[in-house]
Formats: structure tokens, C-alpha cells, sequence
């Protein structure tokens, strides 16, 4: 396979499902008796994309939107009914086991460990239904055991441990036989801060240095903007946006605001033409920043030169209010459609 | 098979070392056995109940057929008393030595917890037979042992002397167990249809319990009935292996049934095949 080439290309990829429709009221409940009503769902609706190694990708999407419909049939768990999908040379569809070994799967609301086992037996297990070379499987093991600090749980049964110590037994398991691609959902759903930032740490290391694609649905915007250096937005079945999360930033951007501290005086009005009051408080102003009024290093040598500025902080937009806005918006922004490799 | 904790960095693995002695491709199934097999010795309690019961239900049947016997004029011609209570004993330990849990699967495509089982690169099929097989040798050891021994000791059975009966049982126990897990398999994968699959189980239940010929031995159905009972798996399932077994069929007949057995696990093989296909086409997992 070619360096250069994608490791994954979607074509076209499609997927309706037949949903049994529901007669309302007691009379319509006996009705759904004899004859069922059936509707077609379009979950997924003509999706291509490609992406090549070594990228982390965000798949975004409300509830329903159609993104762990994608991931299940580039996991070879479903069939799509139309289109085609190839994940590093092969139809995971077709060829589910040969593709299970290229891949790892982690779902946060759910863990691939045997519940009532001790995590090294479970460990042990998949290096047997990988058949994971001796070697490979030792190396492998051992730098993930130290990466996730596991070897205080090897010996504990998984229904012991906490969410956040069996995400990373969870994390581990997906890597030990050393897939191409990795497919996280949800990954830090339900974990404490610390643990959050810990688990992104290990991903953004896992990518870089052992190469692994990854592609991650969460509904965590933090999660994205702190991992993924391209996004791929889906809503109601079809991709609404698709580019580097930057561009995403820069393109869709609503402004940056200053959050502006007073020594003790709160002007009623900052006199700056770039900026605009969104709210205040204490001795604190909210400004929006209009870029096309000014620089903004002119903006901040202004607010120095005439105030009394005690502190002050730059928000950057979040790509939470971009992607709200898209929702909002539905599938309009066509312009950000077309696939772009930062 | 647990290490102390000090040597908790050593990679694990090396604990069976005859399951190292496979080839890879089945040695992962064979750990699957031994870690169902494992799973078992945690439920003790289970345990002493499951024996208390076959050999209650043994007591129960033999003793049902003993009133019935004495109130005969003439045993008839399929069973005299000492037959129909070797078989009784027989087919309930043959039940115990076949039982399967039969709703993991169900429990699993609820919960769309089958997606994790998806991407993995193995089958399904062998997964869940492998797991069953588990369970399987520890009932052999835990019940079907003890039962056997009570048994031979309080009711008038006794174990067959001829090498024959004892080959037909090696090929007729297997073949039925296979029957009996892929028509549970199969009952199962309805479940990525049907949201509620309590019905079919019940009518699998029901069908089984009359027609696999445990209780009731096929040869006392009315003679209109048995064309329907021979084309239905349930009597190869636990009436073949026991009656080959005491030699109440033996000969020709008792080829002619190990084939019959072998037709329906080759069929229903197949079935599960293209089911199982139909299912990954269908399939919507549950809970996203």
C-alpha cells in the first residue's frame, strides 16, 4: 500500500434502516397487531471521505446524526446499503476478522475486558484471539503498561476497578496487538478532570509516537480541540463539515472576546472602536473583539494606555459554539464540505 | 494460576501450558473453555442445588414410572420396567451432561454488547460453542459424576457392559450436543429481529421438553404424532444418545439414527451460517 495513499476512503457510503412505525392509542395498538407500517431511515446519507495515517480525526455528531452508524460499518459490524467503504485495503464488511486485526476499538460506555477476569488474563486472552507474535505482544505490553501505569491492576478483576483505571485497561487492550487504526468512542465519558487530561495525554502520545490513526466520536468538544487536528462534522446523515479544526476555528469564527479586569474603576464605556461591551460585571468587562476594526495589538496598547487594566485574558473561540452553530444551521455550510488535509 | 503481586510485571500467558501446545487458531477457543469452565466455580451454591435436583427429578421419574408400571396387565412392548427406568435415569444425566446457557447471546445483542465480540477476529460461532463447552465439562465434573454415582447406587440402573453402547455414546453425545447448541443458536440470533424473543423461547422450551424424548420416550407417542417428532431436532438432541446408549435401539437402526444426527447438524450448521450473515446484514445494534 502506498504511503500516500488513504488508509481509509469512504465512497458514497450509505445506510437506511426499516423502522416499524407505531399506530397511536389503544385502537392503533391493536392494529400494529395485524399489519406493521414500516418507515426507512436514512442514517447515513452518501458520506465520502478519506483519511490518511497517522491523522487524528474528530467525528462530531448529535445523537443520531449517523456517526457510530459510520463507525460500525468501517468496524464491519454493519453492511451499508449502498456505497463502499475500505479500510486499509480491505471491505470490513466483507472480510470482518481480517480487518478486526488492522483495527482497535475502544467504547467508553462499555469495556472489551471479561468482566469477572483479572486484566492480565484478559490481556492474555487477546493476545490469543489476535495471535499476537511473542515478541510483538511482550513489547507491546510492556510499553503500555508503563504508559498507562497498569501494573498496580494487572491482578485485579475488572468489575474492581474505577471508570477512569479501566479506560486505560480498556485503552490498552485495543492496542496490545498493535492496530493501524483506532477507533475511540467516548473515551473520557464520565471521567473526572484529571483523569480527562491524563487519558487525552496518552492519546496524543499513542498518535504521534507509535503512528496510530486514530479516529475519535465524542460529544466532548474539549476532546477534539485538545487532540484532533481535523474534524469532520455529521448531521442528519450527511457530512456538514469537513477540514482542519484551525480552519474550522478561522473560517466559521465568531469572535474573540477580552475579558478585561479594572483596577478600581469600571468605565462606563471603553472607548476603542474594535471592541463591543457584551457584559459586565464587577470590575469586570466581557468585550467582543471585531478584527476588522483594528489589530489586536493596537486594541491592547489602547485599553493600556487609557485604563487602569488590572488583568486581562484573550477567550478564543470554542469550537463547542462552531459546531453549535452548525447543528443550528443544519448542513448548510457546504463551503467547508470539501475534504482538506492539514 | 495467580502470581504473587511482586511479579505482577511479568507478562501473563504462560499459565496453560497445554492450551500452548495447540496450533494459534484453536487455542484461543480452547481458553475460552477454560476461562467458562472457571467462571462456573463461582457460583458453589448452584452447584449443590443442580445435583439435589437431577437426582430429585430422578427419583421423581422413576418412581412416576414404577406406579404406572404396576398398574399395566402387560409392560408394553417398547419398555419393560428395568428398560424404562435405565432410561429414565439416563436421559436426566444425558440432560445434565448437555446443559448450555442459552440466553448469553439474547443478553448480549440487547445490549449491543455483541459489538464488541464483532470486531474481533474470530467467529462468533466458535466463540459462544467454546464458552459452551466450558460450562459444558464442568457440569461433567460437578453434576454428571455425582448424579451417576448416586444413581447406580439408589435406582436400579446399572452402566452398559458392551464396548458398543459405550462407542455410540461417544459419537451420539457430541453430535446431539452440537444439535442442541445450534438450535439454541439459532433461537437465539432471532433476537436481531425481534425485540422480544420470550415466545420463541418458550415454545423452544416447550417443544424440547415434549419432543427430545427426556421425559416421555418417542416410542410411546401415538404413531400419527412420531412422523412430525422425527423431522424436528429435538429427539436427536437427548432421546438418540440415550437410547443407543442402554441398547434400547442398537444394530441398523442405531446407524441409521447416528445419521440422522449427522444430517441435522451438517443442516443446521448451515442454517446457522446463513442466519448469522442475515443477522450482520440486518443488524442494528442496540444502544448506539
Amino acid at each position: 500500500m502506498n504511503e500516500h495513499e488513504p488508509l481509509i476512503r469512504a465512497e458514497g457510503l450509505t445506510r437506511t434502516f426499516r423502522v416499524e412505525e407505531s399506530l397511536e392509542g389503544l385502537l392503533g395498538s391493536f392494529k400494529n397487531l395485524f399489519s406493521t407500517r414500516h418507515r426507512l431511515i436514512t442514517a447515513v446519507n452518501n458520506v465520502s471521505f478519506d483519511i490518511h495515517r497517522g491523522e487524528f480525526v474528530g467525528y462530531v455528531g448529535e445523537n443520531g446524526a449517523g456517526k457510530s452508524t459510520t463507525i460500525k460499518m468501517l468496524t464491519g459490524i454493519l453492511t451499508p446499503t449502498a456505497g463502499r467503504v475500505e479500510v486499509a485495503d480491505i471491505v470490513p464488511y466483507e472480510d470482518r476478522a481480517a480487518n478486526a486485526f488492522n483495527i482497535g476499538v475502544v467504547f467508553g460506555q462499555r469495556t472489551q475486558l471479561w468482566w469477572d477476569l483479572p486484566v492480565r488474563d484478559s490481556f492474555d486472552l487477546l493476545r490469543s484471539i489476535y495471535r499476537v507474535p511473542d515478541d510483538l505482544f511482550t513489547r507491546n505490553y510492556r510499553e503500555l503498561a508503563e504508559a498507562l501505569h497498569l501494573e498496580p491492576l494487572l491482578t485485579l478483576p475488572v468489575r474492581k476497578l474505577s471508570l477512569g483505571q479501566r479506560m486505560r485497561c480498556d485503552l490498552a487492550a485495543a492496542l496490545l496487538h498493535g492496530p493501524k487504526i483506532l477507533f475511540l468512542d467516548e473515551p473520557t465519558i464520565g471521567l473526572d478532570l484529571i483523569a480527562k487530561d491524563k487519558m487525552r495525554a496518552m492519546l496524543r502520545r499513542i498518535n504521534q509516537t507509535r503512528g496510530v490513526t486514530i479516529i475519535l466520536t465524542t460529544h466532548d468538544m474539549d476532546d477534539i480541540e485538545a487532540l484532533c487536528g481535523r474534524i469532520m462534522i455529521i448531521d442528519k446523515g450527511s457530512i456538514a463539515y469537513d477540514g482542519s479544526t484551525e480552519r474550522l476555528k478561522r473560517e466559521h469564527v465568531r469572535h474573540k472576546a477580552l475579558e478585561v479586569e479594572f483596577h478600581d474603576y469600571n468605565p462606563e464605556v471603553v472607548a476603542i472602536p474594535a471592541l463591543k461591551l457584551l457584559r459586565r460585571e464587577g470590575n469586570k468587562q466581557w468585550l467582543r473583539y471585531d478584527p476588522k476594526a483594528g489589530t489586536m495589538h493596537e486594541v491592547i496598547s489602547a485599553l493600556f494606555r487609557d485604563y487602569c487594566v488590572k488583568d486581562l485574558s484573550i477567550h478564543e473561540p470554542k469550537v463547542e459554539d462552531i459546531v453549535k452553530a452548525i447543528y443550528e444551521q443544519g448542513a448548510a455550510p457546504k463551503a467547508g464540505a470539501a475534504p482538506v488535509h492539514a | 494460576m495467580r502470581d504473587a503481586a511482586g511479579e505482577a510485571a511479568q507478562v501473563p500467558g504462560v499459565a496453560w501450558p497445554l492450551v500452548g501446545a495447540l496450533p494459534p487458531g484453536a487455542r484461543v477457543y480452547a481458553k475460552f473453555a477454560i476461562r467458562s469452565f472457571q467462571k462456573q466455580l463461582a457460583y458453589k451454591f448452584e452447584y449443590f442445588v443442580g445435583v439435589f435436583n437431577g437426582l430429585l427429578f430422578i427419583f421423581i421419574f422413576t418412581s412416576l414410572w414404577r406406579a404406572i408400571y404396576a398398574n399395566l396387565e402387560s409392560p408394553p412392548a417398547a419398555f419393560d420396567l428395568e428398560g424404562i427406568t435405565a432410561f429414565a435415569v439416563f436421559a436426566m444425566i444425558v440432560r445434565i451432561s448437555m446443559t448450555q446457557d442459552d440466553m448469553s447471546t439474547v443478553g448480549k445483542i440487547r445490549s449491543g454488547a455483541i459489538a464488541l465480540d464483532m470486531v474481533k477476529p474470530m467467529s462468533y460461532f466458535g466463540m459462544m460453542l467454546s464458552e459452551c463447552l466450558g460450562q459444558t465439562m464442568f457440569h461433567w465434573f460437578t453434576r454428571v459424576i455425582p448424579v451417576l454415582a448416586v444413581s447406580l447406587l439408589a435406582f436400579d440402573a446399572a452402566l452398559p457392559r458392551a464396548w458398543e453402547n459405550w462407542a455410540l455414546l461417544a459419537i451420539a453425545w457430541p453430535l446431539g450436543y452440537l444439535i442442541m447448541f445450534m438450535v439454541n443458536y439459532l433461537f437465539a440470533l432471532l433476537a436481531f429481529w425481534f425485540i422480544e424473543t420470550f415466545s420463541f423461547h418458550l415454545m423452544k422450551y416447550g417443544l424440547f421438553t415434549i419432543f427430545a424424548g427426556g421425559i416421555v420416550p418417542v416410542d410411546f407417542f401415538p404413531e400419527w404424532l412420531k412422523p412430525l417428532i422425527e423431522s424436528l431436532p429435538f429427539m436427536y438432541i437427548l432421546y438418540t444418545p440415550t437410547a443407543l446408549f442402554t441398547g434400547h435401539i442398537a444394530g441398523a437402526d442405531a446407524l441409521r439414527l447416528i445419521l440422522l444426527q449427522g444430517a441435522w447438524a451438517v443442516a443446521l450448521g448451515m442454517a446457522c451460517t446463513v442466519m448469522w450473515r442475515a443477522a450482520q446484514r440486518k443488524l442494528v445494534v442496540q444502544g448506539g
